[in-house]
């Protein structure tokens, strides 16, 4: 019996250990928005002296608004621009048999092992001489294109084990295979959409190397970057700097928390 | 279910239903169409890219120079001389091989603690230790950097309380750890994503095994090297693969925490295209490096399709 | 009736010019300017925007500013795309060099020279700032300088003088930490490595002299002797004197530049060696009570020990725009004598356009002192950082980093810059 309890103390014991580490940095960022500069040099580890919001005002002034909707935006129409490529996409290969389809799956997947920062340069290049650097076309397209390769495997797997009776029904009816797709799969398909979603908008959210190369104008930049920008211009207000990482992070915080039953759920595709 | 509130199919329709599904899918017309976008976006932007960094390979330009100067395998015989190139790869396996064990391996831990240890809060602790996943790694960064700063920082604090002095050059201008602060903070973001991982596929172990064994009195540990293990034997498989290749990509955190410092301790390949291309206006040679990290990656992804397609 | 119609033909004329011309109200220009983030730039560029709409009221300023590190990437990639600032801050020095080697930055002698242009006002002496090949490529606006500050109050407190020369200056750092062992006598903020380079430029010239530095620099001596020169050895030796002295604090390469001006802003730490631009942030952060002293004389050195730090910085405009006489315009109405008393007194820059030095109202005494003192300057010095080709300055940078870390010993931190500058010259 109390082996039991002794094992049972040990495991929480490990998860607890490893919760702290995770909430520390957290809490800490939270707590030194509300001191002073004077307080961060003199007394690092202790609580604020008073509940100050100076340096959210001050966060806020810099743009982090701005950096938000931008990264909205950005989001919503790759996010969007993804689910519906990439849905296309994976339905005609997951219901063809042909060699050359299976071949295309491959080069699509393929698409998935390039890391962006390989190809950076020449990307900038081609959107550089292309025209439309600072807009928001400019990080849309590329984001959608590096996030359907991901998201095609994840829509393969999902209609590989789709019934393929209500397809077929469907297709005795006279659907072509756009209107099945739209029609009769997508609408039974939220879970699986929503989970691919999920994912490819934290990462667009969160990503920074492009932006940070393609987004130079302050009113287009997306949040890493405005953040890093943050750093820069109120470069010893730390107080102001996390406080403007406070407001970037609980957001989407937030939106994890009630959304973690579709993120877990687009995470189990992988294993598959 | 679905097949539940499916039209009612008569028998003998069989034939028709495939004949009707043969035709449905030799629409090619249809086909190409639905293709199109994905693969119009992905040509563009990721294979034109890749091949144009390819052959920028072979030759020498600047940023702003107006022209290319034909190098032919010079910028790659440069790189293997080059000894920060083969630092920045030994770095980026020490990345890859460290997650492994940080992230994969207490990911592992943590998620059989969640699947068959704890009675309750599994979904608290859950929430918790994934919740860094969702903070952009620039975020992750910035915070880092004040918690390890040598002035300020709590990790100093920490680690005097206990007894021990911290490295006298600072956990990020030491350049024999820096290397490791990286791993940590990387650890810090993304074990909770290989917990919830393995989780998954922990979940999906049929309970019957577990009793099996008990009987013949193999449980808790025993039953979680002898059972638990090896059924998420191709869940772990593509755990490592994607650690893997992410530790190839890896440049955010290193961009913000040191920069590739200090003196290229913790120059990675990412980071190294990077200053070669911008600071060091040597686009040439930072193509020739960007396609060595290209070719891992691709090698790396198509190992985690065979594993992910043996495992389904 | 003939009158009547050559009236009228000449006012058609005359007014179809107009129209083809494009001077009508309505033609608006946008003139985009991009600069680093400087305490008080901001509320000058707001001023000089006001002042000259009255005068140019269809000409429209679009400023954004950026971080310094980030900024030496975004401008080389925006210039090199589609729609590149019209107007650009940029160091004299082998950063605005690059530039117009390619092609990137215009020349703008003409308009400069033009009623109203800078070329005008601004002494022939800043005006080489930013002169290449006899054709002017930019204006400079100000030039920064270095000096130790110190802290007055606790100077005067433990009976502390100003060093004479570099081992005063190194007895000053073993005083401060007899005084107090667990206090920083100097933070060095060395994270983004430019710290340190600033120092090694000084000590560099003290020991060794404008003269001996300039074929090294260039790269233009010849390969047998290229920073042979045993003076390199001697300043990077000098620098672990420093430390050695105590002066540093223990981490120097993980203590950002921001960090270690709060240590002294804070008064934590009595002693630093900054930018003239700090004295802004000092009093931004609440701290007054400071005043500057310059790099003191190494004994035995064959430099000008009245030579000093003083790097010119100004604006440049991208080849590819399209408002180029605009763009001249606007830029020499920065450096022009209705603003220059202004300028100063919200930037508090060492300004190229002097004139008005005397009318700035509520000039801290500090700022005051910095203006006469660099006035006394026998030469500037400029730094490593800008005036280096690009590998080498990076080697150098390194060179720094592990200097201090203990990773390379003086003569190794030569042997690496001196095969780096090889390598750099025979790509030359």
């Amino acid at each position: 019996m109390s082996r039991f309890r002794l094992a049972n103390i040990v495991l929480y014991g490990v998860l607890s250990l490893w919760s702290i580490f995770v909430l520390l940095p957290l809490l800490w960022m939270v707590l030194a928005s509300f001191k002073t500069r004077r307080e961060i040099f003199t007394n690092p580890l202790g609580l604020p002296g008073t509940l100050n919001f100076d340096s959210f005002a001050r966060a806020w002034r810099v743009g982090v608004p701005q950096f938000m909707i931008n990264s909205a935006i950005v989001t919503v129409l790759s996010v969007a621009l993804i689910v519906f490529a990439a849905g296309m996409a994976a339905y005609v290969l997951a219901r063809a048999e042909s060699r050359w389809m299976q071949a295309i799956y491959l080069l699509l997947v393929a698409g998935f092992a390039v890391p962006p920062t390989a190809v950076l340069v020449p990307l900038f290049q081609m959107v550089s001489a292309a025209g439309f650097l600072n807009s928001h076309l400019a990080i849309v397209l590329p984001y959608a294109a590096y996030g359907i390769p991901f998201t095609t495997v994840l829509f393969y797997a999902f209609f590989l084990d789709f019934p393929r009776e209500l397809e077929d029904a469907a297709r005795l009816d006279g659907c072509n295979q756009l209107q099945v797709l739209f029609l009769v799969i997508v609408p039974l398909s939220g879970p699986a959409v929503a989970s691919a979603a999920i994912f490819q908008a934290v990462f667009i959210w969160n990503e920074f190397p492009l932006a940070l190369l393609m987004l130079t104008q302050p009113e287009m930049k997306t949040l890493p970057v405005g953040i890093l920008q943050l750093q820069g211009t109120y470069a010893s207000d730390w107080p102001a700097v996390m406080a403007g990482l406070a407001v970037a992070t609980l957001p989407i915080l937030a939106v994890f928390v009630f959304s973690q039953k579709y993120f877990v759920r687009s995470l189990a595709g992988l294993g598959k | 279910m679905l097949q539940q509130q499916a039209l009612d199919i008569p028998a003998g329709a069989t034939e028709l239903r495939s004949a009707a599904a043969r035709r449905g899918i030799g629409q090619p017309l249809t086909s190409a169409l639905m293709l199109a976008p994905a693969l119009l976006l992905c040509g563009v932007f990721i294979f034109v890219p890749a091949s144009l960094a390819i052959v920028g390979s072979f030759f020498s330009f600047g940023l702003t120079s107006q022209a290319w100067v034909w190098n032919g395998v010079g910028n790659y015989a440069e790189a293997l001389a080059d000894p920060i190139f083969w630092l920045a790869l030994r770095n980026n396996v020490i990345i890859v091989l460290g997650s492994i064990v940080l992230q994969v391996g207490m990911g592992t831990v943590l998620a059989a603690i969640l699947d068959r240890g704890i009675p309750s809060g599994r979904t608290f602790f859950r929430t918790i230790i994934f919740a860094p996943m969702v903070i952009s790694a620039v975020a992750v960064a910035l915070i880092w950097l004040i918690i390890l700063d040598p002035n300020i920082g709590m990790l100093n604090s920490i680690v005097k309380a206990i007894g021990l002095t911290p490295p006298s050059r600072g956990w990020l201008g030491d350049p024999s750890v820096s290397i490791w602060m990286v791993l940590v903070v990387a650890a810090w973001q993304y074990t909770g994503f290989m917990m919830v991982l393995i989780l998954a596929g922990l979940q999906g172990i049929p309970n019957d095994l577990y009793e099996a064994a008990s009987i013949d009195g193999a449980r808790g540990l025993t039953a979680f090297w002898h059972i638990t293990l090896p059924s998420i034997r191709n869940v772990l498989l593509v755990a490592v693969l994607i650690t893997t290749i992410g530790g190839f990509k890896v440049f955010d955190f290193i961009y913000v925490l040191t920069q590739g410092g200090p003196a290229n301790a913790t120059q990675v390949l990412g980071t190294y295209v990077y200053l070669q291309a911008f600071n060091l206006q040597n686009m040439g040679y930072a193509n020739a490096i960007a396609v060595v990290l290209l070719a891992i990656a691709v090698v790396l992804g198509w190992l985690q399709l065979k594993a992910s397609r043996r495992a389904s | 009736m003939m009158r009547l119609a050559s009236n009228l033909l000449r006012y058609g004329l005359s007014g179809a010019t107009v129209l083809a011309l494009g001077c009508g109200a309505a033609h608006a220009v946008d003139i985009k300017m991009w600069n680093l983030v400087v305490e008080g730039y901001p509320e000058f560029i707001e001023y000089a925007k006001a002042e000259y709409k009255k005068t140019h009221p269809d000409v429209n300023i679009v400023y954004e500013t950026f971080p310094n590190e980030a900024y030496k990437t975004t401008i080389q990639v925006a210039l090199t795309g589609s729609a590149p600032p019209d107007v650009f801050f940029n160091w004299a020095g082998e950063d605005s060099a690059r530039l117009i080697r390619d092609g990137l930055a215009l020349d703008i002698t003409e308009y400069a020279n033009k009623d109203g242009g800078f070329a005008k006002v601004l002494s022939p002496s800043w005006l080489a700032a930013f002169t290449y090949n006899g054709k002017l490529y930019g204006m400079p606006t100000e030039a920064v300088s270095k000096y130790f500050y110190y802290n007055k109050a606790f100077f005067a407190e433990h009976n502390l003088s100003l060093p004479t020369d570099f081992d005063g200056l190194l007895k000053l750092c073993r005083d401060i930490r007899a005084i107090d062992p667990s206090m920083t006598p100097w933070p060095l903020g060395n994270s983004e490595r430019w710290k340190l380079n600033h120092v090694i430029t000084m000590l560099n010239n003290r020991i060794l002299g404008s003269a001996a530095t300039a074929d090294d620099y260039a790269l233009k001596a010849p390969d047998d002797k290229l920073f042979t020169n045993p003076g390199y050895v001697e300043a990077w030796q000098k620098v672990l004197d420093l430390k050695a002295a105590g002066c540093f604090q223990d981490a120097p390469n993980a203590t950002s530049p921001e960090a270690s001006r709060s240590m002294f802003a804070s008064e934590v730490s009595p002693l630093i060696y900054c930018g003239t631009w700090c004295v802004n942030i000092f009093f931004t952060e609440g701290f007054k009570d400071f005043a500057m002293f310059r790099m003191p004389p190494i004994k035995g050195g064959k430099g000008d020990p009245n030579a000093n730090f003083l790097v010119p910085q100004g604006f440049q405009v991208s080849s590819k725009t399209q408002h180029a006489a605009e763009a001249v315009e606007w830029m020499s109405f920065l450096t022009s004598d209705a603003v220059a008393a202004k300028f100063a007194e919200l930037t508090k820059a060492i300004p190229s356009n002097p004139a008005q030095i005397e009318k700035v109202p509520d000039t801290s005494e500090q700022y005051r002192w910095i203006v006469k003192d660099v006035a006394s300057f026998s030469e500037p010095v400029n730094v490593l950082d800008v005036l280096l080709e690009a590998s080498v300055s990076n080697a150098y940078l390194d060179a720094g980093v592990e200097v201090l870390n203990g990773t390379k010993t003086p003569e190794q931190a030569m042997e690496f810059i001196r095969a780096t500058a090889l390598a750099a010259k025979k790509k030359m």
